[in-house]
């Protein structure tokens, strides 16, 4: 059966543009993007998908969301009669959603142990904001209230900064006056972005060869990491009794996820993709521990997920529920930015705001091995639940134990995820796969030059710019070839996937045609250990 | 991810293409006081806005450029995006600030209901060619009206304001924003392929009539529109040029067409030796009612700062620009013995130029329809060619590709702008036209191809043929 599948005529090797006219002739109708369809990529789940089926970009750049934010201004807010109702339909999974506790107690559960590890950045917070080293930071990110109230600031402490934020505010309010609203400003080598999600504001000043779209892009996480926090419920609830109130006060401690979160996104592709990495394992180990964490399950869990690496091992859902890639990037950063679940079992309130973004999931988190290298987290609706999970996890630990794939699962993640080199392509420096019906990318491991951080961001903002070229939204392209001094660049946008390859300066343009032939038959090859073709749900 | 095209228009939609919403100057030390905020403004564009609100917008400038000092003191605000419109910040001269505020293109839907959505397209206008054509109203003023600092010295704000509206009344309704593109940001000059021996035929004529009219400072020489020699510093003349192309040629352009000579200007009448006439200046030099008067221009306002008559007088399709000294009275005799020296060996040399213009083209064979068009610009000369630009008309210049094309062009040269380097940019639209951009040692190239079928590497041959037969002299690199 799966043969079967592997065995139908993938046309990606002689559709599209890159292939010599003759052969492609009859594959280009009235298609603007031929060949593919989507769902045949290599990497396309077989049988269903496990994440919300996301456009991504339009999905986050979310004008519905603005949409309704406007018609709520005009005509008396049925806005939040709508999130209401939309919560009602929740409302046998979100749990807490009409105890929400305004007091820190939720917090401090979660943060306790990040305090500490924050003290060590403060020296970083309390620079001088009025030097040039301030200034030339590349990316300044700032969270505050519509009232003006700062709530977080990337650099500099919000106190020193609450100036700033003022007129910042007094900018969005002076142009909302007028009916419309402030996007942003362009400067000489650097642009000043903004949104609004009431009751927020957030701004960032970046220096990047972002686009507009890809900076408010990541504000918007930065907006989805705070509700993930509180939900939006509840900030709501807070600044409608309080307008002036200081968040902070709820959100302390919490600063270092999101630093942690800012920083993720200048090195890791996932956010620009928009699509989840996976660990690479044979598809044989891969369905052992689905298998484990499927049998582990309880009628309040909804997702199981093994993490390692901000990588994905497997992910186990409830059946007809879907985990938006973009509530997966917040559960990959809470782990990567907090050192507490490292102690031990700890189960904490979560929202999960592209989810729901009215109430809370109460999910367990335990790193399995001593070296924390392994990260579950089930994630469950019921807030008592604890014990039960626990037990859950026991049981995955168990299986797992069991015919040693526990240690196999170890050992394979000692050695790196796997090189370039391995594609065997001489002039092939990285690229990266995303197959977009999956919501799943891949690529190997960042190697020479790209070897300092400085020179890794770069690369990063290499594609960053040519994802925001090819997915402009009033000029989208298809294909992209650039020539530079220090690198080629090549972008390739179908309806079934995306790819994006950096090339040495030597590469030709003949090397890099045949190069794309070469590189998509191997990942089709090894599409079983890259991606998660047979995802489980309980 | 796929898009709609955003001209894809049914029945019940209506497109409104990008347009001046306001266009205002101001200097913020004028009014520094509370009270006083209407003595910054010293243009404002439309006059009838209410005063309040004309205060509300500059201030709202002001903020956004103090605002950006934050995080950069030396380099301020350019431009300010917002849901409807974009605002253009300009500081030509120190406190200074010109704003241009244009609408984004806008397309208005009717719902089955009836009632009607309007979507503003937010990335339609392109930064660069709009600030471009900001830094273009300037260089514009600053040529008929010289510095707005030198116009204070000379008569204070009441001088500088009287002049601003003067100018600007006519020039803003000349602005056509929904047809400027690449081109604008180029402002570059279209020069006249010629051969060694024309070329000096013509050099040797300039010298000649600056021996013979003493009084001529510099000299500038066009053919069909294309510039062939100029003795103006290259921004001068890129404007200067810019003038004369878009605005006075056009003008004077339909009774050629027509097969008739202008019979007003230049006095023709009597005169059948030559095809010589004046297109600035009075329009009969032998009617004694009519006085001499010649526009100003202002060149070298850094540091000379001369003020010049500008005499442009045309044979055929030959055009020569004399422009003296403006502390000289220009009499009816200067215009006379010009009339009498320039005419004729004008119109000999226009056909000198058209013969040999004429058979160059036919050495090169019939034209055919290539499939590809391109734009070439040279940041060191300041030279331009364009084959997408079919025609320049005193209302609009005409291309003969798909706006969506131009601006993937205009995304590809602020890519390029962008860093100081050798590039090389290959795209496939989503209409699949190939895009290419080259960029080698100040040189610029972009090619559309529309061999739709073709791969990378065909299109790679293609644009090296190209290179090969247009520019063979230049070093791209591959």
């Amino acid at each position: 059966m799966e043969a079967d599948v592997h065995n139908k005529k993938t046309p990606w090797e002689i559709n599209g543009s890159l292939a010599p006219a003759e052969l492609q002739r009859n594959n280009r109708s009235e298609s603007p993007t031929p060949g593919l369809v989507e769902g045949t990529e290599p990497g396309a789940r077989q049988d269903s998908a496990m994440f919300v089926h996301t456009r991504s970009y339009e999905d986050l750049t979310g004008g519905e969301e603005e949409k309704r934010r406007q018609e709520s201004d005009e005509t008396d807010s049925p806005g939040q009669s709508q999130m209401e109702e939309i919560s009602k339909d929740f409302s046998e999974l979100s749990t807490q959603l009409n105890r929400v506790v305004m007091d820190e107690e939720i917090r401090d559960g979660e943060v306790e142990g990040t305090v500490s590890c924050r003290d060590s950045a403060l020296s970083d917070k309390e620079e001088d904001v009025t030097s040039e080293s301030w200034r030339q930071h590349r990316k300044h990110v700032f969270v505050f209230s519509e009232a003006g109230k700062p709530i977080y600031s990337r650099y500099g402490t919000e106190e020193a900064l609450s100036t700033t934020m003022g007129v910042m505010v007094a900018l969005v309010s002076v142009i909302e006056a007028g009916k419309n609203v402030i996007k942003s400003i362009h400067a000489e080598g650097y642009k000043v972005v903004f949104i609004r999600r009431s009751p927020l504001v957030l701004v960032a000043v970046a220096r990047t060869r972002q686009s507009e779209q890809e900076v408010a892009k990541e504000l918007l996480y930065i907006y989805y990491q705070i509700i993930s926090l509180l939900t939006l419920t509840q900030l709501n609830r807070i600044f409608e009794q309080k307008t002036n109130y200081d968040l902070r006060r709820l959100l302390s401690g919490s600063e270092r996820i999101t630093d942690n979160l800012l920083n993720l996104m200048d090195r890791d592709p996932s956010f620009l993709m928009c699509a989840v990495r996976c660990l690479p394992l044979s598809a044989s180990l891969r369905d052992l521990i689905s298998g484990a964490l499927q049998q582990a399950k309880d009628k309040s869990l909804v997702f199981s997920i093994l993490i390692a690496q901000n990588q994905l091992v497997t992910l186990v859902r409830k059946k007809d529920q879907f985990l938006h890639p973009v509530d997966l990037h917040l559960l990959f950063n809470l782990i990567s930015a907090s050192s507490s679940f490292r102690e031990g079992e700890v189960w904490t309130p979560i929202c999960l705001p592209k989810f729901n973004s009215n109430g809370f999931f109460h999910t367990h988190i335990s790193y399995l091995d001593q070296a924390s290298s392994l990260c579950l987290m089930l994630i469950s609706t019921e807030s008592e639940h604890f014990f039960t999970i626990s037990n859950c996890k026991r049981k995955v630990l168990e299986r797992l134990n069991k015919r040693n794939t526990f240690q196999t699962l170890l050992d394979g993640l000692q050695t790196p995820s796997y090189c370039v080199s391995q594609v065997g392509i001489s002039d092939l420096r990285h690229f990266i796969y995303k197959s977009r019906s999956s919501g799943l990318f891949t690529s190997p491991e960042v190697e020479h030059p790209y070897v300092t951080q400085e020179e890794q961001e770069r690369l990063l903002e290499l594609y960053q710019h040519l994802y925001s070229r090819i997915h402009n939204s009033s000029r989208p392209l298809k294909y992209i070839y650039y020539v530079g001094q220090r690198e080629n660049l090549l972008a390739w946008v179908t309806s079934g996937f995306e790819l994006y390859m950096c090339f040495s300066p030597m590469g030709t343009k003949t090397g890099a045609v045949n190069a794309i032939t070469k590189l998509m038959k191997w990942i089709r090859k090894e599409e079983e250990r890259l991606f998660i073709l047979n995802p489980l749900t309980y | 991810m796929l898009m709609i095209s955003p001209r894809m228009t049914t029945a019940q939609e209506k497109q409104f293409p990008p347009s001046l919403q306001n266009f205002f100057i101001y200097n913020p030390k004028l009014g520094p006081r509370e009270g006083e905020e209407e003595k910054k403004i010293l243009f404002y564009h439309p006059t009838e806005v209410e005063k309040n609100e004309k205060i509300r917008n500059v201030g709202l400038c002001e903020a956004i450029v103090q605002f950006t000092r934050t995080f950069c003191p030396t380099k301020p605000a350019k431009s300010l995006h917002t849901q409807k419109n974009r605002q253009f910040f300009h500081e030509p001269e120190e406190s200074f600030w010109m704003v241009m505020v244009v609408s984004n293109p806008i397309i208005e839907r009717v719902n089955k209901d009836g009632s009607t959505v309007v979507e503003y397209q937010e990335d339609e206008l392109l930064d660069t060619v709009y600030g471009a054509v900001i830094q273009q109203c300037y260089s514009m003023y600053k040529l008929f009206n010289g510095t707005f600092a030198r116009s204070m010295e000379l008569g204070g704000v009441e001088l500088l304001i009287q002049k601003l509206e003067k100018f600007f009344f006519r020039y803003l309704q000349t602005l056509h924003l929904q047809s400027r593109d690449l081109l604008d940001v180029f402002g570059g000059i279209s020069f006249f392929p010629l051969d060694k021996m024309t070329y000096l035929k013509i050099q040797s004529f300039v010298n000649r009539m600056e021996e013979n009219l003493s009084l001529v400072k510099y000299t500038a020489f066009l053919y069909n529109d294309q510039l062939i020699w100029s003795g103006l510093e290259q921004d001068d003349m890129r404007i200067l040029y810019k003038y004369l192309t878009t605005s006075l040629f056009p003008r004077h352009m339909e009774p050629e067409l027509i097969g008739r000579d202008s019979p007003g200007r230049g006095g023709m009448t009597g005169n059948l030796h030559h095809y010589g006439r004046f297109l600035t200046g009075p329009s009969n030099i032998n009617d004694p009612e009519i006085p001499i008067r010649f526009p100003r221009i202002f060149v070298n306002t850094k540091d000379k700062y001369e003020e010049l008559h500008l005499i442009v007088y045309k044979a055929m399709s030959a055009a020569v620009c004399f422009m003296i000294d403006a502390s000289v009275e220009m009499t009816r005799e200067f215009c006379q013995k010009l009339d009498s020296l320039v005419g004729p060996q004008l119109t000999l040399l226009a056909s000198d130029i058209c013969e040999q213009f004429n058979t160059n083209k036919r050495l090169s064979g019939p034209e055919k329809e290539p499939h590809f068009k391109f734009i070439y610009f040279n940041h060191m000369n300041l030279a331009e060619k364009t084959t997408i630009h079919m025609r320049k008309t005193a209302s609009m210049c005409l291309t003969s590709v798909h706006p969506d094309l131009m601006k993937i062009l205009g995304d590809i040269n602020s890519d390029f702008s962008r860093a100081d380097e050798d590039e090389e940019i290959i795209v496939k639209a989503m209409t699949d036209y190939w895009v290419v951009g080259k960029r080698s040692d100040q040189r610029e190239l972009y090619v559309i191809l529309n061999q739709k079928n073709a791969n990378l590497i065909e299109v790679n041959e293609e644009v090296k043929k190209l290179c090969a037969t247009q520019f063979n002299n230049i070093f791209f690199l591959d």
